[in-house]
């Protein structure tokens, strides 16, 4: 299938690892230049650049803090500067309110708005100015299991992205511009210290249809597909991963 | 119907603006006592105040900025001071945004929406969930609109959508503490077309084209807050005269 991204710019938030770095390797193999950014480790944001290079395709790495506009203004300008269009964004920088509603701090719970929430808004704001300008532009947002499942803390703030993917679906729709989510499930993702740690596989297998744990590939093959173009018609939408996990 | 509400205490976080003072009505005849809370003046609340007194419940107003912790912590202490407990909350925060392109919009004017709906509503429901949870018994409203579906602009979308995530999410968490959490959904229902917020006029092709009345609207209210609601939560109920369907 030909998903008519070659050449394309992808700008991919948080893609040190897990969802972020299999999102770059798959559009690097779709032949798509990739822009990646972390705010964590230069390092392993140069691995995944590296390994993505193997494909072919231009890859220009930045440390950006997404919760800071200023930060996003710059990491943009930097896209524009070397390729001179970002075609597709994927925000999939995160963070986890863990727990429910009482058991989150303030301190906690602010940090997961600024980054599910605040995040994407600002990141959007920034890019879609171009996208207009070039009549294409594909906005990928993060959603999960929580919204639908049921979580005080982080249900609120994935579903609050979901309605800021809606609003934009619907303004920018006649610019050919489509904004969705994905929900991915329970995937075996490699946690960060400070929330746990070790593989998702190690804890218990989910009662789902599927089941096992997905990977990180099967939720990028969602992401590809949602920026490629044969999905120009699907805009606004939040589309699961999660092996059946919760039905729609 | 009987909604088994009498001498219980609703708490309505915005009780002067838009579906406030219909909401208070309605529970006032079913005999509960009210806290209303404003972020406005808290004269804006003498009418309502005075209505719900005439139907012999006891009525307490409050004025407070929902998006600050400490705010809401006192008042809902000086509330539960006065009537012992706070049985319903339903959120009705709003920060009136005018309707532009997302592009348009500034950081600080997104951020102060996400901070007073969003934030706010989750600071009332920390406030108010320890006293539902010791008693065993708690409903929680939110009232949302149409944009959370139809994606009308971002700071609305998100918002109410927000809510409906919060909604289930206090559903899963604080169900077996016979808590229950819901969503209201209006549309189209005229109080909201004279205060001047986003509002969805009857059309044509609606499956009923007329405007809704804020009474049709509160009566959901107090169905959900009522005894026989209770296998009822982490729902969204739409009263828009059919212009959505889940």
């Amino acid at each position: 299938m030909d998903t008519g991204l070659d050449g394309k710019v992808v700008l991919i938030t948080g893609a040190t690892r897990n969802h972020g770095r299999a999102s770059a390797l798959a559009f690097a193999a779709e032949g798509a230049n990739l822009l990646l950014c972390t705010r964590q480790s230069m390092d392993l944001l140069e691995e995944t650049a590296q390994e993505a290079s193997a494909s072919g395709v231009r890859t220009v790495t930045k440390l950006c803090d997404v919760t800071d506009p200023d930060q996003v203004d710059s990491l943009v300008k930097t896209g524009m500067e070397k390729f001179g269009r970002i075609d597709v964004v994927v925000n999939n920088a995160g963070w986890r309110a863990r727990g429910s509603l009482l058991d989150i701090t303030a301190e906690q719970w602010e940090a997961a708005l600024a980054v599910n929430v605040h995040a994407p808004f600002i990141m959007c704001q920034a890019v879609i100015p171009g996208m207009k300008e070039r009549r294409f532009g594909r906005i990928i947002n993060y959603s999960g299991i929580a919204p639908f499942r049921g979580a005080s803390g982080q249900g609120t703030l994935k579903r609050a992205n979901e309605g800021l993917t809606r609003a934009i679906a619907r303004e920018y729709g006649r610019f050919n511009i489509t904004a969705n989510c994905i929900g991915p499930g329970s995937i075996d993702v490699e946690r960060t210290a400070g929330q746990e740690s070790g593989h998702e596989t190690a804890r218990e297998l989910p009662d789902v249809p599927v089941p096992r744990h997905g990977t990180v590939q099967e939720c990028s093959a969602m992401v590809v597909f949602l920026a490629s173009e044969q999905a120009a018609y699907i805009s606004g939408q939040t589309y699961l991963v999660n092996g059946g996990a919760y039905f729609l | 119907m009987e909604s088994n509400l009498s001498g219980k205490t609703v708490l309505i976080t915005e009780a002067a603006r838009n579906f406030g003072p219909p909401t208070a009505l309605a529970f006032a005849a079913e005999g509960t006592n009210l806290v209303l809370a404003t972020g406005d003046s808290t004269d804006d609340l003498a009418a309502t105040l005075q209505s719900a007194s005439t139907a012999g419940v006891r009525v307490k107003s409050f004025h407070w900025d929902v998006a600050d912790a400490s705010q809401v912590d006192l008042v809902v202490r000086d509330a539960v001071a006065e009537f012992g407990r706070i049985d319903v909350v339903v959120n009705n925060s709003a920060v009136a945004n005018s309707a532009q392109s997302f592009e348009t919009i500034s950081f600080s004017e997104w951020e102060r929406k996400l901070g007073v709906e969003i934030t706010g509503t989750t600071l009332v429901c920390k406030a108010v969930l320890p006293g539902m949870i010791e008693r065993r018994w708690g409903r929680i409203i939110n009232y949302i609109g149409l944009s959370a579906f139809l994606g009308s602009n971002a700071p609305d979308s998100a918002s109410e959508l927000g809510m409906v995530g919060l909604a289930r999410g206090i559903a899963r968490d604080y169900g077996k503490y016979n808590i229950t959490a819901n969503c209201i959904g209006p549309g189209g229902i005229e109080s909201a077309e004279e205060l001047g917020m986003l509002s969805f006029p009857p059309s044509d092709g609606d499956p009923l084209p007329r405007w809704g009345s804020t009474r049709e609207l509160a009566f959901l209210a107090v169905c959900l807050a009522s005894e026989d609601a209770g296998y009822v939560t982490g729902q969204c109920l739409l009263a828009n005269g059919g212009k959505y369907f889940l």
